[in-house]
């Protein structure tokens, strides 16, 4: 097929709706670089993403925000939680006392929670091998022989950005948590995310591309909860870029 | 038929106003990299609810598309390193990754999945987004859309309901309507012709 014959499929390709024929036609066009076909399927895109946003407004629960923020270590369950942990197990009781159909789709609907969490962590690790199996990327070593002090790696690579795996790190204090830092050569100290530690170990990764010759540094430091915009304590790591 | 039924009150649908580019989701995007939590609860102030709308209107059930919307953060949040931050579409990326995960899981109750699997992962690469014409993603071209989308007739609106929202494809229509596939593959194909271009033109306007 040629791209005249393709160009109304785009959008039933980007939905994941062509029969494997069709679907099979354009990723070889795009495969080969074809301008009118990746012109064609941003076209599509735009069309699709518009016509998805048009349709009835709902508003979710304002629960769900603190879920998917929770989900990432930024808001602990606070008052409002407990409230909610209250309801929740009354509403418990109630599908105990209820059928045994309810309380099973209970448990699945915990089991699903769980299944999220795995998800994430699995993502992460998923960018963690990702991260040691590239060529390009180049390991940095911190704390080497020192008994107390973390220890451990950052993982540099100029497009994936910074890993940094650590052991022997404590968890932080209440309300407290690592904040990773890059550190360039010049300039203030750029703030490369939040993390917690297990009690033992930790795992950090700035995720884009990162340019490694005005990099210096690679720096932990153990700052609020909600993180600083520049280090408010000395650091507890501070891996050097050229090692 | 329950669809067909649903169909006519389409008219009466409020629009979601939300434009699905603005200038500085770029910004946005380069916290997100840097996986700056803040960025995260700006992001959903930013999309949680057209994310929400979107995947509850395919599951049809609050609590699953509770979920499902956390799903998507969590996906977007795992992925945006590979998002091109300067002339990547943040909008099309979270509402195409917010329907896709709501599809996953309609596909997965009727047990559609072995039968047909789809690769959503390849679907929504974050690279693919880019190039997206920024002047169609405004809140006066999807209002410009939703009239158009109210002037197809009602076999086009039902095919487009059925790619769109349960995402069916072309055999499958025809199966479920009963129509011959290629009065099913027209009936697509006219409706996408006028809401391309309806599209283009208000984005040229």
């Amino acid at each position: 097929m040629n791209c005249q014959e393709l160009k109304d499929l785009y959008e039933l390709y980007a939905l994941g709706v062509l029969e494997a024929a069709e679907k099979a036609e354009i990723e070889a066009h795009l495969a080969r670089g074809c301008e009118n076909c990746k012109r064609g399927l941003a076209d599509a895109l735009a069309l699709n993403a518009v016509l998805l946003g048009i349709g009835p407004a709902e508003t979710p629960r304002r629960q769900l925000r603190h879920r998917i923020l929770a989900s990432i270590g930024y808001e602990r369950p606070g008052w409002f939680w407990t409230g909610a942990l209250a309801a929740m197990l009354m509403l418990a009781l109630a599908v105990w006392l209820g059928t045994q159909e309810r309380e099973r789709a209970s448990q699945l609907a915990e089991a699903r929670r769980q299944l999220l969490q795995i998800s994430g962590e699995r993502d992460r690790l998923s960018q963690a091998v990702w991260f040691l199996s590239d060529p390009d990327t180049r390991p940095a070593s911190f704390g080497r022989g020192q008994e107390a002090a973390p220890r451990g790696y950052v993982f540099l690579h100029p497009q994936l950005g910074v890993m940094l795996i650590a052991s022997n790190l404590p968890a932080a204090g209440a309300g407290q948590a690592y904040e990773m830092w890059v550190m360039p050569k010049t300039g203030a100290p750029r703030p490369a995310g939040m993390f917690q530690s297990d009690g033992m170990r930790g795992l950090q990764i700035l995720s884009g591309p990162i340019d490694l010759d005005a990099l210096d540094a690679v720096a932990v430091t153990v700052e609020p909860e909600e993180g600083s915009a520049a280090p408010t304590t000395m650091p507890i790591i501070m891996a050097p870029a050229g090692d | 038929m329950r669809l067909l039924n649903l169909i006519p009150a389409m008219a009466a649908f409020a629009l979601l106003q939300v434009a699905l580019w603005r200038d500085d989701d770029a910004g946005l995007v380069r916290r997100l990299k840097a996986h700056e939590p803040k960025a995260m609860a700006d992001l959903y102030r930013r999309y949680g609810r057209v994310a929400y709308s979107v995947i509850l209107r395919i599951v049809r059930n609050t609590a699953i598309a509770e979920d499902l919307t956390q799903e998507t953060f969590l996906h977007v949040w795992n992925r945006v390193g590979l998002f091109d931050a300067e002339r990547g579409a943040l909008g099309p990326w979270m509402l195409t990754v917010a329907r896709n995960r709501a599809i996953d899981h309609i596909r997965s109750q009727v047990r559609r999945l072995e039968a047909n699997a789809v690769d959503f992962e390849r679907l929504e690469r974050p690279g693919r987004f880019v190039g997206l014409e920024e002047s169609a993603l405004t809140v006066d071209c999807a209002r410009r859309l939703k009239r158009a989308l109210e002037k197809l007739n009602a076999n086009q609106r039902t095919v487009i309901e059925l790619a769109y929202y349960e995402g069916m494809s072309h055999v499958e229509m025809a199966e479920r309507l009963q129509q011959p596939l290629g009065t099913v593959k027209t009936w697509m194909r006219t409706a996408l012709e006028i809401l391309r271009t309806e599209l283009s033109e208000a984005a040229i306007a």
